[in-house]
């Protein structure tokens, strides 16, 4: 009944709230019981259930009735919800806005704790004081009166007197003690930062971490000394739960590649794997997802930052047992090409859940279709190669780029990594679609010689028509010539990517520059990687080809 | 006879009426947009004056001093290049604060064209040296650059305590101040000292207090050379080394 009441008072308050702050893309928020995630079970007691405002998951937030009831009388309910839905909305529309940028201020926030736990709250502390002086800034709020009336440690204390000192609002806080002088120098020092200046926030979150570290500390000593969690945000953690998977997916690939960085990355994935692992999130899959398997930092960069790079891949005539036919519909989605659209089922409109599509099946009888061949990639991992476990390493990311270009166009790929093949250096993967298995294949590092054996690729080779080889290398092969002689007798596209320019690689380039199936790319940097345009070969099609 | 219906219809479009038109951003007609000022803004705007200030400064000593990017650690150097940057500071209205916000900016090669150790730590003390506080704390140990001269000249009555790790020459011909650093500090620390204190948690570098008239430096940590010292006390894990028994000279690497 209770809840039903304030079911009301948000819904009748929402389309004000919603204009106020510009018609944000979220549900109308619900009235629910919030678990207080700090707390474990045993230690869950009845003021454990009103420490929490608000709960924010995806994004549909919560709002706890337990905790409206413990500022009775202080605030009225309306204004308590209020500025409850104001510091939660303005997580999705200013700070941390994505799950990049809150990995950022974390990973940021870490390198001055050097602690998981610590940088943690650090970086929750700064996103809450952003997202409220936003709000106080730019919209009318209720925010100051909830801080007002706020239950406060210590850091919320010296966050409350931040307020007073940035917003200009008394918020009760009062000079008192000997510790006063040390949190008027802290306050001075936070109160100095450009809060509301996103592009500062790399510097801005480092400064305010740097000054409250030694509360942070401190209050982790208590902490500890208590047994137990810290206290809750009563306006809400946060913590994976705002977002979705399509949100983590995205956030993670946009942070690989503004870092660039694998130990950065790795380090900022090993610290959010228990969460990641507890939202499902991992590897298995293809697309990154399966409950409960371990996440592999390292192959995850590889994944997450070959997926900013398309390479196209040139379609060439397969021999199929039958041309297509239009069998059945299914439903169009945006991406999915525009030819295949049965515009009378439609109802003449482009629109996913609408749009459908003619799903082709082959039909009796002989003939060609375009299509990608299944592809057989080559790599070197001798020690002349970057380990790709260690640093950033263009020939498994333009490998990867490769695999998700076949993948994409429903191919299987195989992968023969090598060092010192003939010495059992070698690692071989038979033709699959498993996209982390062709990862973990990839990221094997051998770090010897470097020779290939041809005795292993022929099995891969042997019983396919239609195949392209991907080679990629620094071409320091010691028998370099037997890789150039068995590329002669073959008829296959084959596209041959060597990372920087050597004598070696000079000697390939001339021994096959009269092939006109064989393409040679040199990588230097990772912006070449994309003008890598996989068997795209002089006149597209060999001349076995032109011959059919 | 649906037909004919449907097309006479279509030969008189239904008139429509002036008002059911609606303006699709009709809800923003009476939003008032909020933009209000708060103390913040005006913090930040005066902090970011400072800084330029400051800055600038900066750039008007490399342009005296170090005009071919180079600058060499002499006795007339150091003196001159601090009485030009004495010159540009006085003018200033700073505080603690931007002290450590110009040390950071100064790694920060978009906001500040060069970062030579001399100069930069030269003007950082005049920096510390002038500043209205008496105790100054420089937060600085993310920073990825050892400062070097940092505390020259630190007057009576001033105390500079770093957190973080300091580079050469630091607190050399200190005047009477104290000065605590939280890591350690490199060669020539505590160079020509007159009086005062410096307290280094950690580590020191070789020549330590070479040619200190006075004073006293206190070692948390390990000594690794002694200078030639003419007077004052030299402690090494609350030890008394200077004066004391006879200490092997400087040992190199």
């Amino acid at each position: 009944m209770e809840e039903e009441r304030l079911q009301a008072i948000i819904e009748e308050m929402w389309p004000r709230l919603k204009r106020k702050h510009l018609f944000p893309e979220i549900p109308v928020p619900k009235v629910g019981k919030v678990v207080d995630l700090s707390v474990d079970e045993q230690g869950m007691d009845d003021s454990a259930e009103r420490r929490v405002g608000l709960e924010m998951k995806e994004k549909q937030m919560t709002i706890n009735p337990a905790f409206l009831s413990t500022l009775k009388g202080k605030m009225t309910e309306e204004n308590l919800i209020e500025a409850l839905l104001d510091h939660g909305i303005t997580h999705y529309t200013f700070c941390p806005w994505d799950f990049q940028t809150h990995l950022m201020l974390y990973a940021e926030a870490k390198k001055v704790m050097g602690d998981k736990e610590s940088a943690k709250q650090a970086a929750n502390y700064f996103i809450d004081v952003i997202a409220d002086t936003h709000c106080v800034k730019k919209r009318a709020t209720e925010i100051p009166e909830l801080h007002r009336n706020l239950k406060k440690g210590a850091v919320e204390e010296v966050i409350a007197s931040l307020y007073q000192k940035i917003w200009g609002i008394d918020l009760g806080i009062s000079p008192q003690g000997k510790e006063e002088k040390g949190r008027a120098e802290i306050v001075r020092r936070l109160a100095r930062i450009p809060y509301l200046d996103r592009s500062r926030w790399t510097e801005s979150i480092r400064k305010f971490t740097r000054s409250l570290k030694p509360l942070l500390l401190l209050a982790q000593q208590e902490q500890e000394a208590r047994g137990g969690k810290g206290d809750s945000n009563p306006q809400g953690e946060h913590d994976m739960n705002h977002y979705s998977y399509e949100e983590i997916d995205d956030g993670l690939r946009e942070y690989a590649q503004k870092t660039m960085g694998l130990s950065e990355f790795r380090e900022v994935v090993e610290d959010f794997s228990t969460e990641l692992k507890e939202m499902g999130y991992g590897i298995e899959g293809g697309m990154g997802r399966g409950r409960g398997t371990h996440i592999d930092a390292d192959i995850l960069f590889y994944m997450k930052l070959a997926e900013n790079y398309s390479i196209p891949v040139k379609r060439l005539p397969l021999e199929k047992t039958g041309t297509l036919h239009p069998h059945s519909h299914s439903p169009w989605e945006v991406g999915t090409p525009f030819q295949d659209i049965d515009i009378w089922t439609s109802f003449g409109k482009i629109m996913p859940g609408i749009t459908q599509t003619w799903k082709k099946k082959e039909g009796k009888g002989r003939g060609k279709i375009e299509g990608t061949p299944d592809c057989l990639i080559i790599i070197d991992s001798s020690g002349s190669m970057i380990n790709p476990r260690k640093s950033l390493s263009y020939a498994v990311l333009g490998a990867a780029c490769a695999t998700n270009a076949y993948l994409r166009n429903n191919s299987k790929v195989a992968v023969y990594n090598f060092s010192d093949a003939p010495m059992g250096g070698r690692e071989i993967l038979d033709y699959t679609e498993n996209r982390e298995d062709i990862y973990r294949a990839l990221c094997k590092y051998f770090g010897g010689g470097t020779a290939l054996d041809l005795e292993d690729i022929m099995p891969l080779i042997k019983g396919k028509k239609e195949l392209d080889l991907f080679i990629i290398t620094d071409m320091k092969i010691t028998n370099l010539e037997t890789l150039i002689g068995f590329f002669g007798k073959i008829q296959n596209r084959i596209t041959a990517v060597h990372i920087g320019e050597n004598p070696y690689a000079s000697r390939f380039e001339k021994a096959v520059e009269k092939r006109k199936n064989i393409n040679i790319f040199t990588v230097k940097k990772k912006e070449d990687i994309p003008h890598i345009v996989l068997g795209s070969i002089r006149e597209y099609f060999n001349p076995m080809n032109k011959n059919r | 006879m649906k037909n004919g219906d449907l097309k006479k219809k279509s030969f008189h479009p239904p008139v429509s009426k002036p008002n059911t038109f609606s303006n699709p951003f009709e809800e923003f007609r009476t939003f008032h947009f909020r933009k209000e000022e708060i103390p913040l803004d005006r913090i930040v705007q005066s902090a970011e004056v400072v800084m330029d200030q400051i800055r600038l400064g900066y750039e008007k000593l490399l342009e005296e001093e170090a005009k071919e990017l180079v600058w060499m650690v002499q006795y007339n150097t150091i003196i001159k290049a601090y009485e030009v940057a004495e010159k540009y500071i006085k003018e200033i209205d700073y505080s603690a604060e931007d002290i450590e916000d110009f040390c950071f900016a100064l790694e920060n090669t978009q906001k500040i064209p060069y970062l030579i150790p001399g100069p930069a730590g030269i003007y950082i003390s005049a920096l510390c040296n002038y500043a209205k506080e008496e105790e100054i704390v420089l937060k600085l140990s993310e920073l990825k650059t050892e400062i070097n001269l940092i505390g020259f000249r630190l007057p009576k009555g001033k105390r500079l305590m770093v957190e973080g790790d300091t580079g050469d020459f630091t607190g050399i011909g200190l005047e009477g101040g104290e000065m605590v650093i939280e890591g350690s500090s490199k060669n020539w620390t505590g160079a020509g000292m007159r009086s005062g204190k410096i307290l280094v948690k950690k580590n020191i570098g070789l020549h330590t207090g070479e040619w200190m008239m006075g004073g006293e430096i206190y070692v948390g940590g390990r000594v690794r050379g002694l200078g030639n010292i003419v007077e004052g006390k030299v402690f090494e894990r609350e030890k008394l080394v200077y004066p004391g028994k006879a200490r092997n000279p400087n040992i190199y690497y």
